[in-house]
């Protein structure tokens, strides 16, 4: 018994150590161009972290139960009766318990916190989505646009809503979502940090994310983050004519 | 012989004539009404609704309710036909185990159905761009692919294997309510009818979440698709009533809730939820009827109306109803690993609290999908909190595994392989939760293929992963005839592989910008995309397989003993199939079902028909 016990904790361990390098090190995150995306891919890596070591115990336990408790042909005769009225359940409860509880709170609520620590914005963007396209305006400029221009550094409220169905607006190189509803105006707050655009990287790209009928796949505008100078240059051209 | 099959299907064809008639008045009349009022369009919509529900009425007289049990209430004689074989499928028989089947095979030909519909999906997926079909129709089968699934997740487990085997595993003769079981049953075909309906009415394509304002403005199929989940939704409701009462009421002497088989624990716990959330989904349903046929506005925010309003009510049964579908998996699973490792199931109290958990928990973490919805954003932290947590009374299903292989002696057949790829995938499935779960992440993922691949996780991986352990398990006991054990494992792992390889990479597909619901993506994700579309198309292959060995086995495959297993439980005390009535007389209890390697254990003595007490009843009592 103890020496079965011996076993899989190496077993969990190897796996384990082989796990985290994996998920340490796999290029598993598109490019991150906003401060909420590298809060949203550092909670990531933290769960994945956390994940990691579970996983491989629940593995370990299986393949190694697998591995050396078969039998071949009929069963001849029953295993021990372990029936787990001991104090096996209750340091399995309180493990599962204390990992449930800090996930809340890191990065969960953690990371709630920074995401929404700063209501302020420099820029206000208003975006409508009506089927099947985005309606892109700058009320402090009066511009309106098809394509979403950005300045890096600035920090980006946008006022979403909706004209006809829900609609979602989500920009993968951002890692931010919201609905758009009908008949109300959500709010999401954006700091870009890298430029960009939509011809070199189609993470940066609006796309509607809820189901909205027809054309829900082609709902998708530009997104293009440029210096602040570049931004202020688009904006008179876009006032002009 | 050919006359004698029509026959047979009298009631069918009866049902469907009432059916028909009934659909013509209701419909004509709401038409006619209409018209009186001096209403000036055609009230389409409202002549299919109320059609429909007159329809829905004459159709249940006409298969059966008027001969078995209507006739009853205006002091008639019942009129029950004497069938015996394949014929007892296509009647209102109320034997548990009939109804049990019917439901088997009904989901089973449902759940392949889906499966093509997915192949479909797939094949226009392989490439960017479009290949095989437009958007809409992709849309349409999507919508379609989805809502059969949860019915099949819904209603499989619970309705095929706990029909069949819960009176049995708790020494009872039938279930509590015989009649309302035929009910149950006789209330799918409408639903798989509507829902096949909706190719003609213009599809759906909301989605099996059917989401106002879309579910609002879309085809008529929309109203079909309403009609089909709320009918469906009432088989559900009374299934749940009737198992909760057959168990709390119906256990053989001796059958205490201690002693209860897990499995039955599992659809008790299912049933607790199926009876108190569903009624939920059929109100948001029912107001969406109501607007688009009576000109009320529940979720049109142009009169007044709140979108927002119908995801709260949906999820609060939608939620609650994913555990519907997965307690009875863990039921199943747990079943079997205990069966075939020889040993007690370990912790089995725990199991039983970790279920009852689930069901409180189920019911307060509905907003969970709400995150991005626009909700108040201080809602966002409690449905947090509650969802996680939701992970402890899961994780004790996962002690209760492990500790019960632990030590064992495993036999590895057809039943415990599927078993032990249900642990492997839920516990992806689990673990990927964590990630939706959680704001900050799920902001990105949510609707996107990390959701495809989580959900599909828990649900295929899982739920039916179970249900093919069930079904290979209880094979012998249904049918009297054994299965062909090659064919099951070749079944198992080839379904296994390409099971993983399907869906695994879907995590990354999400993380990497592509959403759910969409014919078309970005073609930066082609070659991943193909990979998917390839595994899926061998995936589907792999039921083939499992067609033949059933179909083989069922008709010619070598009789089955009593108790191929060796299993301790009282299904297995009985001969293979069980004869109508289960037991000649009640079992005696007398201790727990998983005793195994327990000196002297006895966990029920069964009175065996033409011998004295022993013969295959003694192999559960070693």
């Amino acid at each position: 018994m103890s020496g079965h016990l011996r076993n899989v904790a190496v077993l969990w361990v190897l796996l384990t150590v082989l796990g985290e390098m994996v998920a340490l090190r796999a290029g598993i995150y598109p490019p991150a161009a906003a401060e909420e995306a590298r809060v949203v891919d550092s909670a990531f890596r933290l769960l994945l972290l956390l994940a990691v070591p579970v996983f491989t115990f629940v593995l370990a336990a299986l393949l190694y139960s697998v591995a050396r408790f078969r039998i071949r042909g009929e069963p001849r005769g029953d295993g021990p009766p372990l029936h787990g009225r001991g104090i096996v359940p209750w340091v399995w409860l309180a493990v599962t318990t204390a990992l449930a509880v800090y996930v809340i709170f890191n990065p969960g609520l953690r990371g709630l916190a920074e995401l929404r620590a700063n209501p302020t914005a420099d820029l206000v963007v208003r975006v409508e989505g009506a089927r099947w396209l985005w309606k892109i305006s700058y009320p402090q400029y009066g511009v309106t646009s098809r394509e979403l221009v950005l300045p890096v550094g600035r920090r980006v409220r946008f006022d979403v809503t909706a004209t006809d169905v829900l609609h979602s607006f989500w920009i993968p190189a951002f890692r931010m979502k919201i609905d758009a509803v009908p008949g109300m105006t959500t709010r999401v707050f954006i700091t870009p940090t890298a430029t960009g655009s939509f011809e070199d990287n189609f993470h940066f790209r609006l796309q509607c994310a809820e189901l909205c009928g027809l054309g829900h796949n082609l709902m998708r505008s530009p997104v293009r983050v440029v210096d602040p100078a570049e931004f202020e240059a688009w904006v008179a051209r876009a006032k002009a004519p | 012989m050919k006359r004698d099959s029509v026959a047979a299907l009298m009631p069918v064809f009866k049902g469907l004539g009432f059916g028909a008639v009934g659909f013509l008045l209701g419909g004509g009349a709401t038409v006619g009404v209409a018209t009186l009022l001096g209403r000036p369009a055609w009230p389409v919509e409202a002549a299919i609704v109320i059609g429909y529900l007159v329809g829905l009425a004459g159709w249940l007289l006409g298969v059966g309710v008027w001969d078995y049990w209507a006739r009853g209430w205006f002091g008639l004689p019942p009129r029950k036909a004497e069938v015996h074989g394949w014929r007892r499928y296509f009647h209102f028989t109320t034997d548990h185990k009939v109804i049990g089947v019917q439901y088997l095979v009904t989901f089973v030909v449902l759940f392949l159905l889906a499966g093509f519909f997915a192949m479909l999906m797939r094949i226009e997926l392989a490439y960017p761009g479009q290949t095989i079909m437009t958007a809409a129709r992709f849309t349409h089968l999507m919508s379609m692919h989805g809502i059969i699934m949860i019915a099949v997740a819904v209603a499989t487990i619970i309705g095929g294997l706990g029909n069949f085997a819960v009176p049995l595993l708790i020494g009872a003769e039938d279930m509590a309510f015989p009649r309302i079981n035929a009910l149950s049953y006789w209330l799918v075909p409408p639903v798989a009818l509507l829902l096949v309906a909706t190719f003609f009415a213009g599809g759906f394509d909301t989605g099996w979440t059917a989401y106002p304002p879309l579910s609002e403005v879309n085809a008529t199929g929309q109203v079909l698709f309403n009609l089909a989940v709320i009918t469906f939704g009432f088989s559900s409701i009374l299934g749940g009533l009737n198992f909760l009462v057959t168990v709390a009421r119906l256990r053989a002497p001796g059958m205490t809730w201690g002693r209860l088989p897990i499995f039955v624990w599992s659809v008790v716990a299912a049933s607790a939820i199926s009876l108190t959330a569903t009624q939920f989904l059929a109100a948001a349903l029912l107001m969406i009827l109501l607007d688009r046929t009576a000109g009320m506005a529940f979720f049109s925010a142009a009169r007044g109306g709140a979108p927002l309003l119908y995801q709260h009510v949906f999820w609060f049964y939608s939620h609650p109803a994913v555990y519907i579908m997965i307690l009875p998996g863990f039921g199943v699973a747990l079943e079997v690993l205990t069966h075939f490792s020889r040993k007690p199931l370990y912790a089995y109290r725990w199991v039983v609290a970790g279920f009852l958990g689930i069901v409180a928990l189920s019911f307060i973490v509905w907003a969970h999908h709400l995150y991005t919805s626009g909700m108040a954003e201080y809602l966002h932290g409690p449905f947090m909190a509650t969802t996680e947590l939701i992970s402890i009374p899961t994780g004790l299903i996962f002690l209760a595994a492990l500790g019960t292989l632990w030590m064992g002696k495993l036999w590895l057949r057809t039943p415990m392989l599927f078993a032990l790829g249900f642990l492997f995938n839920f516990l992806i499935g689990g673990i990927t939760g964590i990630f939706n779960a959680d704001v900050p992440t799920d902001l990105h993922l949510q609707d996107t293929y990390f959701v495809v691949g989580h959900f599909h996780y828990t649900i295929m991986g899982g739920m039916i992963f179970a249900l093919f352990a069930g079904i290979y398990y209880w094979f012998p006991k249904i049918t009297g005839r054994m299965y062909n054990e090659t064919l099951g494992r070749l079944h198992f792992w080839w379904m296994f592989v390409t099971y993983n390889t399907t869906f695994i990479p879907m995590f990354w597909l999400g993380i990497f910008g592509m959403n759910r619901r969409i014919a078309d993506y970005p073609p930066e994700l082609g070659a991943v995309n193909l990979f998917v579309s390839a595994s899926a198309l061998l995936l589907g292959a792999s039921f083939l397989v499992f067609v033949i060995n059933m179909v083989r086995s069922w008709a010619r495959g070598p009789r089955a003993a009593s108790n191929p297993w060796h299993a301790r439980t009282l299904e297995w005390q009985v001969p293979s199939p069980p004869p109508e009535g289960n037991f000649p007389a009640p079992p005696q209890v007398a201790g727990h079902p998983y005793d195994y390697g327990v000196p002297g254990a006895v966990h029920a003595v069964v009175a065996v028909t033409g011998a004295a007490q022993g013969g295959p009843s003694g192999e559960g009592e070693r």
